[in-house]
């Protein structure tokens, strides 16, 4: 009844929401929707560094090139790989640490504060610690794979385990966030709950199946839909710990896209990487989207 | 001042009608009091008078000319709302204050930064100042005026929403439902502080409340509604004692009025399709109808000597006066007298009479005193004039 | 009494959460027992373990090599002028999607989580051709309106979402009082949600001041990089002993450590409500 009653009440009235929308809508515009736009548009044309305002239209030309190019089935391959395993590893391991620190215990506030460390740490400060730590000569992991007597890794410049270095770091990031989120939806399992389904009879394991999982479950959906997003526009980290390589294993739409327009200079052809890059995320989303209706459906049912 | 009319104003969301078009005036100086249980659109009609809430169609003059489109400020009315609408972040004095430093800022102060040192000049401003005190003494808030609204008690809170209400001097008073969210004693007392306020500031009061004591004690004038319907606007005397309908004559007093079936065949009056009864008195010209008698217009027999036999189901002490609840029976003189099916019967007697529950008594009425209703519409009928 | 079985659960929790906090927060330990080592140590016989303050004097004259107090600047100001402009605007749009219903309300949601979907990578060559249309290459204004567009929606969803929280009756009350509502905005909802407006605060400020790819990118002038520029300049370079440049990074860090740890929940509730009302 309030709401509407604040609407509108003559011609003028009715454009008073405008006044405070458009300020900040135009300047998304401006600065977001815009150029997202003209990159849209750039996908189409032969645009190149060089002349970044007057590239010529070639229609689907870089599409055409995307498809034939090796290279970029090895960045697409790269980047469902890195979306796909941060997501699987960074949701679990932000459940499993969720529920461990779930319930109250000594040293609790100082136990949920470092775990969050990975997630409060800057990309360029993480990327800088874990370099150090990955370094093939004096870092850390090696003098302890040395001292196991494995032997020296190169856990950044070969292919076998680059991919794996960088999803390391990633969840260190990720998961702590996924932690919080679940953390917020279990403690707000109503308690009565829990112990009247203890007082039936269940044990820990299935009290945990029927009561707390469906009441997590919308968070960790969630959870995992800003994780997957996330992966898919991440560049700081990457860029920083191996730059793509090597040979590309690391090299996600996104890193690609830069450096393809910056480094090789074709604007046209990194514009067609970032639509691809778009289109994942998109589907992502839409993905969620369907997913939460569902659910929506299957509540009011 | 101004005198307000409805010509034909309503009020939809959609496809819902929250109020249907209806006429009505309020006079200057007039306590109108919007009376209807909740949901019945009472609320959203005084947002319409305050300008919170735009009209569907029809008309709404302030002094003869039409408001509609007013903003709330051209308006000059204060509201006082049922939870109060505090400012939190402000103190009692700045509570106060707020409409009169609204009324001196200037269109530039409204920037942003520039504003806050703008009413903190105004508020030091002397006439501002004098002003805010005085109405702070008037309602004895003085000693409260530094504190912040969270500190104080329900009835104190209200003071403070009466206090910005009263500061700008405004020519029409809106209140809604301002006493709901205290207690039943403080309620009381705050009842007839309104009522003195209104004599002395001599304005228009539009005053919304489901309580129909509230109405009935503070009203000049009550507007009953039920469904977003106006049932009847009238003053208490009138509406209590000529309700338009079943609804307002059930909605006020307490208990309500006794309201019977009763169908008129071959000139006699049956109560409840059996109960026949000497009415001695011209009935309405129609088969069926409801009949209806304020709880004090019945009289308390000894069983056999009124006209409606009954058994004592509920009595309600309450010192001064008893409220005693019957069930009408036939009045077939054989063991079994079965008991008719409808509501309980009210009586209100004075004094404290010996009565006890499951005794058989009677009642008994004046013809005068009984209201026809049509049994569909439950509008009110009158006899011969159909 | 425990059973044995609790208290093998017991165990087996304490140990899990034994585990999770020492590989959450070994690599910060690590940043802060090399920052304080001396260099040698570092290539060589190898890294003393654990952090060594009487190495800390060495540390700070070590910083003094590299201009870490300027990219700091930098970054403060860069954060800071994104917070400011991304809580104004944020403020704006949370308000009108709490308080009216308008045509195109959902088309504006939309647009909202769109940025929270697009990556920044996407727009940075038209940006970068914009830029130099407008003389905004390598300039702080230019990087600053560049941040804003993702750090907006977030300080508007934790903004509205406090807002949907104030009563209709406070704000009806001071339309009365002859507030007009660019002042009930400013005078009386604004000062109401505080803790969020300093929530989504944070939230924009440390966008900005982790920043890495529009500043990379934009900003050519060494003295006008911030801190995640001019951090990440180390990399695969040899000349800056390591024990500095995780100096650098944990006095880079700690800030947005200290500020994450205070606010995690309203950070949590501002990037989650924007994926769901969207």
């Amino acid at each position: 009844m309030s709401a509407s009653g604040l609407r509108s009440r003559s011609g003028l009235v009715k454009l008073l929401p405008y006044a405070f929308i458009l300020p900040p809508m135009i300047y998304l515009m401006v600065f977001m929707f815009w150029p997202l736009s003209r990159q849209m548009y750039m996908s189409l044309t032969n645009t190149r560094i060089v002349n970044p305002n007057r590239g010529r239209f070639i229609g689907l030309g870089n599409y055409e090139r995307l498809i034939e190019d090796p290279a970029f089935y090895v960045s697409l391959k790269a980047t469902l790989v890195y979306t796909v395993l941060t997501v699987i590893i960074g949701v679990a391991l932000g459940v499993v640490a969720a529920l461990a620190i779930d319930r109250p215990f000594k040293g609790r506030a100082v136990a949920r504060a470092i775990l969050l460390f990975g997630w409060a740490v800057p990309g360029v400060a993480a990327s800088l610690i874990w370099l150090w730590m990955y370094n093939e000569r004096s870092g850390v992991f090696n003098r302890i794979t040395e001292l196991l007597g494995l032997g020296r890794f190169s856990w950044l410049t070969s292919t076998d385990y680059a991919l794996g270095s960088v999803l390391a770091v990633t969840v260190w990031q990720v998961a702590p966030f996924v932690m919080l989120v679940v953390l917020a939806a279990l403690q707000s399992v109503p308690q009565e709950v829990r112990e009247a389904a203890r007082i039936d009879g269940a044990d820990g394991i299935s009290t945990f199946r029927a009561v707390t999982l469906p009441h997590i479950r919308p968070s960790i959906q969630l959870a995992a839909l800003l994780v997957a997003v996330w992966s898919i526009r991440r560049f700081d980290i990457i860029y920083l710990l191996t730059g793509g390589g090597p040979l590309g294993s690391t090299s996600t739409l996104v890193v690609k896209l830069r450096q393809t327009a910056f480094e090789g200079h074709e604007l046209g052809m990194a514009s067609a990487y970032g639509a691809v890059g778009l289109a994942l995320a998109l589907m992502v989303a839409a993905i969620h989207y369907t997913a939460e209706q569902r659910r929506m459906k299957r509540m009011s049912r | 001042m101004p005198a307000l009319t409805f010509n034909k104003v309503s009020k939809t969301f959609g496809d819902h009608t929250v109020i249907n078009a209806f006429n009505a005036d309020i006079h200057d100086g007039e306590f109108l009091v919007l009376l209807g249980p909740s949901g019945c659109g009472k609320s959203t009609l005084l947002r319409m008078i305050a300008g919170l809430s735009d009209i569907t169609s029809g008309d709404l003059l302030f002094d003869g000319s039409v408001a509609n489109d007013w903003e709330p400020k051209k308006r000059g009315v204060a509201f006082v709302f049922q939870t109060y609408a505090l400012y939190p972040h402000m103190t009692v004095r700045e509570n106060i204050a707020f409409p009169l430093v609204m009324d001196a800022f200037r269109k530039w102060y409204h920037l942003p930064i520039v504003n806050i040192v703008a009413r903190h000049r105004l508020m030091k401003r002397a006439d501002i100042a004098e002003r805010t005190l005085g109405i702070a003494r008037q309602l004895e808030l003085e000693p409260l005026l530094d504190r912040r609204p969270a500190s104080l008690s329900g009835g104190q809170r209200q003071r403070v929403a009466l206090a910005r209400a009263l500061v700008r001097n405004p020519d029409l008073y809106l209140l809604d439902e301002p006493l709901s969210n205290l207690d039943a004693k403080l309620r009381t007392q705050m009842r007839s502080e309104i009522s003195a306020l209104h004599h002395k500031v001599g304005k228009t009061f539009v005053y919304v409340t489901h309580d129909q004591v509230e109405a009935m004690t503070m009203a000049t004038r009550i507007i009953v509604m039920n469904k977003g319907i106006v049932q009847q606007v009238d003053t208490p005397d009138e509406i209590y004692d000529h309700p338009a309908n079943t609804f307002v004559a059930r909605f006020v007093g307490s208990p309500p009025m006794n309201l019977i079936p009763a169908s008129v065949g071959n000139d006699a009056l049956q109560l409840s399709g059996k109960l026949a009864v000497d009415h001695a008195a011209p009935l309405p010209s129609r088969r069926h109808m409801t009949f209806g008698v304020r709880p004090e217009k019945l009289t308390l027999h000894p069983a056999g000597e009124g006209r409606l036999p009954a058994q004592v189901a509920v009595v309600e002490r309450l010192g001064a006066e008893t409220v005693i609840g019957c069930r009408l029976m036939t009045g077939e003189e054989n063991n079994d007298q079965r008991l008719l099916e409808h509501d309980l019967v009210f009586v209100r007697v004075s004094g404290n009479p010996k009565v006890r529950i499951g005794e058989l008594c009677s009642l008994d009425y004046q013809a005068g005193d009984v209201l026809w209703f049509d049994i569909d519409s439950g509008d009110r009928i009158f006899p011969g004039q159909e | 009494m425990m059973t044995p079985r609790k208290l093998a659960v017991k165990a087996l929790r304490y140990t899990l959460i034994g585990i999770l906090v020492v590989l959450a927060g070994f690599p910060v330990y690590w940043m802060a027992a090399t920052a304080l080592n001396v260099n040698s140590q570092l290539y060589g016989t190898g890294q003393v373990a654990w952090p060594q303050l009487q190495h800390l004097p060495d540390l700070v004259t070590e910083l003094g090599n590299v201009p870490i107090g300027r990219w700091l600047f930098n970054t403060l100001l860069i954060a800071s002028g994104g917070t400011v402009l991304s809580l104004t605007l944020g403020a704006l749009a949370g308000y009108a999607l709490s308080r009216f219903k308008f045509h195109g309300r959902g088309l504006v949601g939309f647009l909202l989580f769109m940025t929270q979907v697009v990556p920044e990578a996407l727009i940075l060559v038209p940006l970068y051709a914009m830029f130099i249309t407008f003389g905004l290459l390598n300039s702080l204004w230019g990087l600053i309106l560049a941040n804003v567009g993702f750090s907006l929606p977030v300080a508007c969803f934790v903004l509205k979402g406090a807002m949907d929280a104030v009563p209709y009756e406070i704000e009806e009350s001071a339309i009365i009082d002859n507030c007009p509502r660019f002042s009930v905005l400013t005078m009386i909802i604004l000062p109401l949600i505080m803790p969020s407006i300093a929530a989504a605060a944070v939230v924009s400020f440390f966008a900005g001041w982790n920043e890495f790819l529009f500043a990379s990118t934009f900003l050519m002038d060494r003295t006008l990089w911030p801190a995640s520029v001019g951090l990440a300049s180390f990399v695969g370079q040899y000349e800056t002993p390591m024990s500095a440049v995780l100096g650098a990074a944990l006095v880079f860090s700690t800030p947005a450590i200290v500020f994450f740890l205070l606010i995690q929940r309203k950070i949590v509730a501002g990037l989650t409500a924007g994926a769901v009302k969207g």
